[in-house]
């Protein structure tokens, strides 16, 4: 019985943290899936997301109501990335696309620096510092909202995608730019549109993120090998296969906390990344790419 | 580069008959600044940072230039050169003249077996891993305290001035050190782009498909130019160490020293055996001079906002870099 109770602990604590895991990496999927962009900068607009309710909590309102305002902003921001950006590189994830990526990523990491300084800086919800206890089992409120938005959000854009006339549009162009264009659909706006999209779900899991885990200009580019993983082990492209992939890291992430070192809790999350490119670069739910 | 090299090489002339002298000048004068009036320590510790910056460049062009490959995890072996010298030195009193080489040898076979494992895949999934082996790297040194020294990095024992264990008080020495290294890379790189092994890199990097169709053995000839690169930079690290004297987690396995490592051949050229000596130079002025700036200003961070809108420009709107931009001419 006293090892179930950790163990259980773990698998729900890693549960928490990984819907909203799952959360920044359906974003991610969605630009590489839809364009075959790698958007190393995905990251760094869940940063923002996160200063966006440190902003808000500075005001004296409440991080978790102003989440559809960051996910219009990120929107916004990532509308204007792709037509700077990113334009230029659809359907084909070049070194040229990755490097654009990771200096765009750069920048927006130094501006935040020198807008907000390098301190590490929070912003409690009405849910932070309220833990629910369940028999022998101890979460945080905060988290446990976090992932249910995240739930709520990944159910969102998979109907969206699968629903919806504009989903229909976005899956068409993905499978086939140029078919897509002769029956009559502009690439150009539901590329926008999907974009916008992906990085306007950087901002909400970045805003639900920042009410239990404290931020500074450095964590963009510390949660993108999470994305990178959730998505690759849950398949490129694929929705929920990236959302499953994130809550598996989040609970791979509790189990070595507590088997091994919590300082190591990534390290066999980078092991596992290494097996899955070797041996099964499609993940377990991934598109069978070129 | 046109995408027929595979089938129609370009005639190579050999790296000597193309030997000019304007590139000597800038050669002497870097020879000649020890000795030169009026230079000061500022002065020759800058030129070495460039020398070392050009050098770790020059090894990065090899994968990334040459073959096509984006390697984000050239850190790891920068570390690796570094680490390894350093542990066996402090711990072992080997002196670094043995311990680079092995060091040289590990960063190998780290290469061999993250080559192996991710080379048949698509170049994304290649960028990605060796993202994933840096952080890796990252968090195994900062954890294992006794072996690393942790977040605090580690610091080589200083003996004072000394051939045996590569140690100076002036700086000097190093730049003669980071002299040869230079040529010494530059030379390697004209060699490699005109013999056959870079001949079958360029044609992989520009058309796999055709590449093997042509009997180009593609995945050997990516880990070996992989191998090969790491050895490079292994070797460049055993100079980066012995000169700064010390290396922690961040400046080793960071993704900004990663990112750091590509400048100069991005900015200089991709693929060409000029380019990263003179991007090299270029990021170093124009760092010196936002370090300088930044400070005046009480603001951290601009270098790397810096070196990140570089990395942009030039990968938008002159993918070529210096070189290419030459050339057009």
């Amino acid at each position: 019985m006293d090892l179930l109770v950790p163990i259980a602990q773990a698998l729900l604590s890693g549960v928490l943290v990984g819907g909203v895991y799952g959360l920044l990496s359906i974003g991610f999927s969605l630009a590489f899936g839809v364009m075959r962009i790698v958007n190393f900068a995905h990251g760094d607009l869940v940063m923002y997301g996160m200063y966006a309710g440190v902003v808000s909590a500075g005001l004296g309102i409440d991080p978790l109501t102003i989440i559809p305002i960051s996910f219009l902003l990120m929107a916004l921001l990532g509308a204007a990335q792709y037509m700077l950006v990113f334009r230029r590189f659809v359907g084909r994830a070049t070194l040229q696309q990755l490097l654009a990526a990771i200096g765009l990523g750069l920048v927006l990491q130094m501006l935040a620096q020198i807008v907000f300084g390098a301190d590490t800086r929070s912003a409690p919800s009405m849910f932070s510092m309220r833990f629910v206890t369940i028999g022998p089992l101890f979460v945080s409120a905060a988290q446990v909202v976090a992932c249910a938005i995240a739930v709520l959000a990944t159910i969102g854009v998979e109907l969206l995608l699968l629903r919806t006339r504009w989903g229909k549009a976005v899956r068409a162009v993905a499978d086939d730019i140029e078919t897509a264009e002769i029956v009559g659909l502009s690439s150009q706006a539901i590329n926008i549109s999907a974009f916008a999209l992906a990085c306007g779900l950087a901002g909400i899991a970045g805003t639900v993120m920042v009410t239990y885990y404290p931020t500074d200009p450095s964590k963009g580019l510390l949660l993108m090998p999470i994305a990178i993983i959730a998505t690759t082990i849950g398949g490129l492209g694929s929705i929920r296969g990236s959302f499953l992939g994130g809550v598996f890291c989040g609970v791979v992430q509790q189990f070595t906390a507590m088997l091994w070192s919590s300082a190591l809790q990534d390290v066999p999350l980078y092991i596992l990344l290494l097996f899955f490119i070797a041996y099964r670069p499609t993940g377990m739910f991934g598109l069978r790419t070129e | 580069m046109p995408t027929g090299a595979a089938i129609a090489p370009r005639p190579f002339a050999p790296p000597r008959a193309r030997l000019r002298v304007w590139p000597l000048i800038p050669l002497l004068l870097v020879a000649l600044l020890p000795v030169l009036p009026g230079v000061n320590n500022y002065i020759l510790a800058v030129t070495v940072r460039a020398l070392i910056f050009i050098a770790l460049g020059q090894a990065w062009n090899i994968v990334a230039g040459i073959g096509g490959l984006l390697s984000l995890g050239h850190g790891v072996f920068l570390g690796l050169g570094c680490y390894v010298t350093g542990i066996l030195f402090n711990d072992l009193g080997v002196p670094p003249w043995l311990g680079v080489p092995a060091g040289m040898v590990v960063a190998c076979l780290v290469a061999l077996v993250m080559g192996g494992m991710t080379l048949r895949m698509r170049g994304v999934f290649f960028a990605l891993a060796t993202v994933a082996v840096s952080l890796a790297c990252d968090q195994l040194a900062r954890h294992y305290v006794d072996l690393t020294g942790g977040d605090n990095g580690l610091a080589l024992t200083f003996l004072g001035t000394s051939l045996w264990a590569m140690q100076s008080r002036s700086p000097a020495p190093f730049v003669y050190a980071g002299l040869v290294f230079v040529v010494a890379f530059y030379w390697i790189t004209r060699f490699i782009l005109a013999s056959r092994f870079g001949l079958e890199m360029r044609a992989v990097r520009d058309d796999e498909v055709a590449a093997a169709a042509s009997g180009v053995r593609v995945f050997r000839t990516k880990l070996l130019g992989f191998m090969i690169s790491a050895a490079m930079t292994a070797l460049a690290g055993g100079l980066y160490m012995q000169y700064y004297q010390a290396i922690d987690p961040e400046s080793a396995f960071g993704l900004g020293q990663a990112i750091q490592l590509q400048l100069p051949a991005l900015i200089g050229g991709l693929g060409t055996a000029a380019g990263p000596i003179l991007g090299g130079a270029l990021m170093t002025v124009l760092s010196e001079a936002t370090n300088w700036g930044s400070t005046k200003l009480g603001l951290v961070g601009v270098d790397i906002l810096v070196y990140g809108l570089v990395l942009l420009l030039v990968v938008l709107w002159a993918p070529g870099g210096i070189v290419g931009m030459l050339r057009r001419r």
